[in-house]
């Protein structure tokens, strides 16, 4: 088990390093497809490996040990950052990296760092086996479907210089760095692929090089270093307590009041990671890097980290003042995420807002903590990045081909790009119709918040109904807008033949993952996501883990209905069909009609984004203000907590 | 008996309930104008013309998708009697009326598209209150499920007069009357022309009519849910609720959508926000 | 059983008339004549509507709308010219961009005279386009 684990660490690294390598865009090509598949399949080996089994812990195989690694894995990270730093002019990042360095540096020489009881370096439960299964195989799709999809960026942005090698490189080490930080149980080991992501992903934002993207990344990396310098002071105070560092052993009932502080700067991180208010700006500024880091970092793998170590942290802070304002948090960040998704008129920007208000979703039920809220926010995880991941690469492979991110540009779909758009029927329906954003996660949700008592109670369900509410407007009117449909020239239909091969791969793989995933959701429930939630809270109630059938059938009709119906229609070749109302006037199907006086006129439909109602840049700030009140209020009475 | 066959005799008998009740609607708006109105059933009649008429169809997926609507309707009503948790009721619901959307935003007549947005403002604008709403039930009498809370001891509306009264304020919405009646309108030469059904006919409207019939049904469940201990009583309740609406829907013009999206959130987060957390609070 | 006959819906356009005739129409939607009695709806839209009911004599630029219009209509369909106009282009049928009636344009199943017709007359006409939509529900049927 351990040397499997160690192998999905170390292998995409040293792929990574291989990438460097390598020019020829051919040879990239056969690397990245034999790379990936050997990554999934390492993947899901591990998962069978695992099986039905308890948590496992381990070390590092082969009697090797860490010995002085970490440290200096850690000066080169800090080396790289001063460096970047002074050659782009900005101090910020500097100071917070060789914070970290110095803490590290204190505790390894300064011989403080308690020892770890043996063989527990690494802790693998169910939890962990999820997160691998959707790095390893949803990781390496989206790779995969980087190599059309860089193919086509770069043809349509030629003044960009390309830097394929380091980019794939990225990605790969990125992988490694998630496995890591999945797996790792002692503290500081996951803190250094902690930063390994951070670092990755600021590369990744700035790939473009452009002034714009430059100041994105460099927003990435503060906030990300700055919930990395809160985990190091995490670990300068828990290397105090017995045991502090074994995450496993910290985390395993509710935390006493020495362990609180430590726990609050824990929690930062992960809401840094996980781009929570007040810390979305960097999530939004992600949206300028290439599709596929978006969908890396977004669905996959880079934001799960946050909320995964929040999952972790919930059967310590559960039932705190702590847990309830980390709870709030999200839950907040997700009523207001939700609000100026409405008024946002970029597809990625929306996308990116659905992200950020389903980790608020997550981050809620970690911070209450209870079985039923560990099953939810696990579903969301899984179904997410599924569905989440399709999106980003379908709305990658639509900008290709139309050269816009503006949701206006992207009217009848159905009848431009046929079977992408099934494609992003499948992801919409999935993040909203079936098993997914809406349904069961929400509906579950709302049924454990139920039992909240008190005034907590009452307005997480009242958060909970606005901001679901404000998602079917914004998904609606995506729907809208690939279900419309006009007749075609033969060049506009014959734009479908030029996506590449590897886009196909990919996304028709994800769709069909999502299919899978709503379908064996009963499967998934009782064998995999339920006993975990028992096993981190102690629970007797076994009733939420069983899919009554009658929904199960509801979800999956659902689900398949419109990108059946799309598949269906796509197909119809002539059909009579009558002209639309204009007032009586004569129109052709392009919308260009006679109008008064012998004029001319051209049908434009814009769709509602409630201006004079909400002003979306209000609101992104007023939640920004709100959160970071409670984040203030979170650390302070974590601090306190004496 | 068992709660499903009282979820399939919802799938064949709603349809009449709700087109007796339309009929009721016309005759009695029409006294209110001083005129005499069209006989009882003209609701009927009227479906039965439109399945007699050509459908001119302006794209493929009209049909299909306005099947949905109405399939999803009445699967909301049988899964609502059936015994299916209410707040999962809720969110089939709220999907149900997403199809109507996307049957007439699928269009690209400016009318039909603009009713489409219109009619996603007004899903907007109700669909707090409703997941709120069953939350509230389930969460007063302990159960789940619709038989469940009609045969629970304790009595709903007195413990959600917050959430009751604003039931009347969001059901002018569901039920399409002014001033809420944003999105489409049975009258002629509005200013979105009939907005929604702008470019539906025959057999297409019929299902748009066929599934408003079935929201009425719910609608009348959802108010016999209150008065959960005498199921006449909760009838009644929606008669005179009812009644008031069509008073309403005579007297006053149509508000502008985001009168009708602030003033819904607004009676929403005050009214029921308020009650669901008095019923936190004093437990 | 032919519904028709209980529910037909008009669709009323007004072809460069004075509006006296549409006056009139309007006229039977209120309490005096209730047309709504026999199940008879104004709708404002060609797609719901049954009988298409035409005052004004046709002019230039109306000839595409009401081509356009009767188009739209699903069968059975049935068009009733209201007033002297609709019918023979009344007293404006020598002017330059009259067309002379909307037969000229459209094939018409009943005419209904008077300047203005009365309401009596109009539901008259009416009726008799209910019976012309039952005769060609029957012929398609």
């Amino acid at each position: 088990m351990g040397s499997l684990v160690v192998f999905l660490v170390a292998f995409p690294l040293l792929a990574g390093g291989l990438l460097l390598g390598v020019r020829n865009g051919n040879l990239r090509n056969v690397i990245v497809v034999l790379a990936g598949l050997v990554v999934a399949g390492a993947s899901i080996a591990t998962a069978v490996t695992f099986g039905n089994g308890n948590a496992v812990f381990f070390d590092l195989p082969n009697g090797l040990t860490l010995g002085r690694s970490l440290l200096v894995v850690e000066i080169v990270i800090a080396a790289f950052v001063v460096a970047v730093g002074i050659h782009y002019r900005r101090i910020l990042a500097p100071i917070l990296v060789l914070g970290q360095l110095a803490i590290s540096l204190y505790l390894e020489l300064g011989g403080k760092t308690p020892e770890l009881e043996p063989g527990r370096l690494f802790w693998f439960d169910r939890l962990s086996m999820v997160m691998i299964l959707i790095i390893g195989i949803v990781g390496t799709l989206i790779c995969v479907h980087s190599l059309g999809y860089m193919r086509g960026f770069h043809r349509s942005s030629p003044m960009i210089k390309g830097r394929r090698t380091v980019f794939f490189a990225l990605l790969f080490v990125f992988l490694g760095a998630m496995f890591g930080l999945v797996t790792s149980n002692y503290l500081p080991l996951m803190q250094v692929f902690w930063e390994i992501t951070t670092l990755c992903s600021f590369l990744l934002i700035g790939y473009t090089r452009t002034k714009e993207t430059i100041g994105y990344a460099f927003d990435a990396l503060n906030m990300n270093m700055l919930g990395g310098l809160g985990f190091s002071i995490a670990i300068l105070m828990l290397s105090g307590q017995p045991d502090g560092l074994d995450l496993a052993r910290l985390t395993a009932g509710p935390a006493t009041a020495a362990l609180l502080p430590a726990l609050a700067l824990l929690c930062l991180a992960g809401l840094t990671k996980a781009a929570q208010m007040p810390f979305s700006r960097w999530l939004l500024g992600a949206m300028y890097a290439p599709s596929p880091t978006s969908a890396l970092l977004h669905s996959s793998t880079m934001v799960k980290a946050g909320v995964f170590l929040l999952l972790r942290l919930s059967p310590a802070i559960a039932g705190s003042n702590l847990g309830t304002l980390v709870a709030f948090t999200g839950m907040l960040t997700f009523l207001f995420v939700s609000l100026v998704g409405v008024t946002e008129q970029n597809t990625k920007k929306v996308l990116a807002y659905s992200t950020i208000g389903s980790l608020g979703l997550i981050v809620g039920c970690a911070g209450l903590g209870s079985p039923e809220l560990i099953w939810v926010g696990m579903m969301i995880i899984i179904f997410h990045a599924v569905a989440k991941g399709l999106l980003f690469l379908v709305v990658g492979t639509i900008e290709n081909r139309f050269y816009t991110k503006d949701m206006e540009n992207f009217d009848a779909l159905l009848s431009r790009l046929p079977k992408v758009s099934v494609l992003a029927l499948i992801g919409i329906s999935g993040m909203f119709i079936a098993p997914f954003g809406v349904v069961v996660a929400k509906w579950t949700a709302i049924r454990a918040f139920l039992d909240v008592p008190g005034w907590q109670g009452a307005a997480l369900l009242v958060i909970m109904a606005f901001g679901s509410s404000l998602t079917i407007f914004y998904w609606g009117k995506l729907l809208i807008k690939v279900l419309a449909m006009r007749p075609m020239t033969q060049h506009e239909r014959s734009i479908e033949r030029r996506v590449s091969r590897f886009e196909w791969l990919a996304e028709i793989t994800l769709a069909v993952g999502v299919v899978a995933v709503a379908a064996l959701i009963g499967v998934i429930s009782e064998r995999v996501v339920g006993p975990q939630a028992l096993a981190t809270f102690k629970g007797t109630s076994q009733a939420f883990l069983h899919v009554e059938p009658a929904m199960l059938v509801t979800m999956i009709v659902a689900l398949l209905f419109l990108p059946t119906l799309a598949l269906w229609a796509s197909r119809q070749k002539r059909y009579d069909m009558a002209d639309f109302y204009a007032a009586g006037r004569p129109v052709t199907s392009a919308g260009v009609m006679g109008a008064a006086l012998g004029g001319v006129r051209t049908v434009t439909l814009r769709n509602y984004y409630l201006e004079g109602v909400v002003n979306g840049a209000l609101v992104f700030r007023a939640g920004t203000v709100v959160c970071g009140v409670l984040l203030i209020a979170l650390l302070t009475v974590g601090m306190l907590a004496r | 008996m068992n709660p499903v066959v009282y979820g399939v005799l919802f799938v064949f008998l709603a349809p009449v309930f709700g087109g007796l009740l339309a009929g009721v609607d016309r005759i009695t708006s029409a006294r209110m104008q001083s005129r005499v109105g069209p006989p009882l059933l003209q609701p009927f009649y009227d479906l039965g013309k439109l399945l007699q008429k050509d459908a001119r169809q302006v794209n493929p997926i009209v049909e299909p998708l306005l099947l949905g609507h109405v399939g999803f309707m009445a699967a909301t009503g049988a899964m609502l009697l059936g015994g299916t948790d209410l707040i999962f009721v809720a969110f089939v619901f709220a999907l149900a009326a997403l199809f109507l959307v996307l049957a007439a935003g699928s269009v690209n007549s400016p009318y039909s598209f603009a009713g489409a947005e219109r009619e996603l403002i007004v899903l907007l604008a109700s669909e707090p209150f409703f997941i709120l709403m069953l939350a509230a039930i389930c969460k007063v009498s302990g159960e789940s499920s619709y038989g469940g809370v009609l045969n629970s001891a304790v009595m709903v509306a007195p413990k959600l007069p917050g959430v009751l009264l604003a039931f009347a304020f969001v059901a002018t919405i569901k039920l399409r009357k002014s001033p809420f009646d944003i999105s489409t309108s049975h009258h002629a030469h509005q200013e979105l022309v009939s907005g929604l059904t702008s470019d539906m006919s025959g057999r297409l409207l019929g299902y748009v009519e066929m599934a408003h019939w079935y929201e009425s049904a719910i609608l009348a469940a959802f108010v016999v849910l209150f008065f959960n201990w005498s199921v006449p009583l909760g009838l009644l309740a929606f008669a005179v609720t009812y009644g008031a609406e069509v008073l309403v829907d005579n007297s006053t013009s149509r508000a502008k959508w985001q009168l009708v999206l602030r003033s819904t959130w607004v009676v929403t987060l005050l009214l029921v926000g308020g009650n669901v957390l008095a019923l936190f609070l004093i437990k | 059983m032919s519904f028709f006959s209980k529910s037909p819906w008009i669709l009323h356009y007004d072809a460069s008339s004075c509006n006296g005739c549409d006056i009139e129409v309007l006229a039977c939607l209120t309490p005096l004549y209730d047309v709504e009695r026999f199940g008879i709806v104004n709708t404002g839209n060609p797609k719901h509507a049954d009988i298409l009911l035409i005052t004004g004599s046709v002019n230039e630029r109306n000839i595409d709308i009401i081509e356009n219009l009767y188009r739209q209509m699903p069968d059975p369909k049935v068009v009733v010219a209201v007033g002297a106009c609709a019918c023979s282009g009344g007293i404006f049928a020598r002017a330059y961009n009259i067309q002379g009636g909307v037969d000229k344009v459209l094939p018409v199943d009943v005419y209904v005279p008077g300047c203005a017709a009365r309401p009596e007359s109009i539901i008259d006409g009416v009726v008799k386009g209910i019976g012309a939509l039952e005769q060609k529900r029957k012929k398609s049927a």
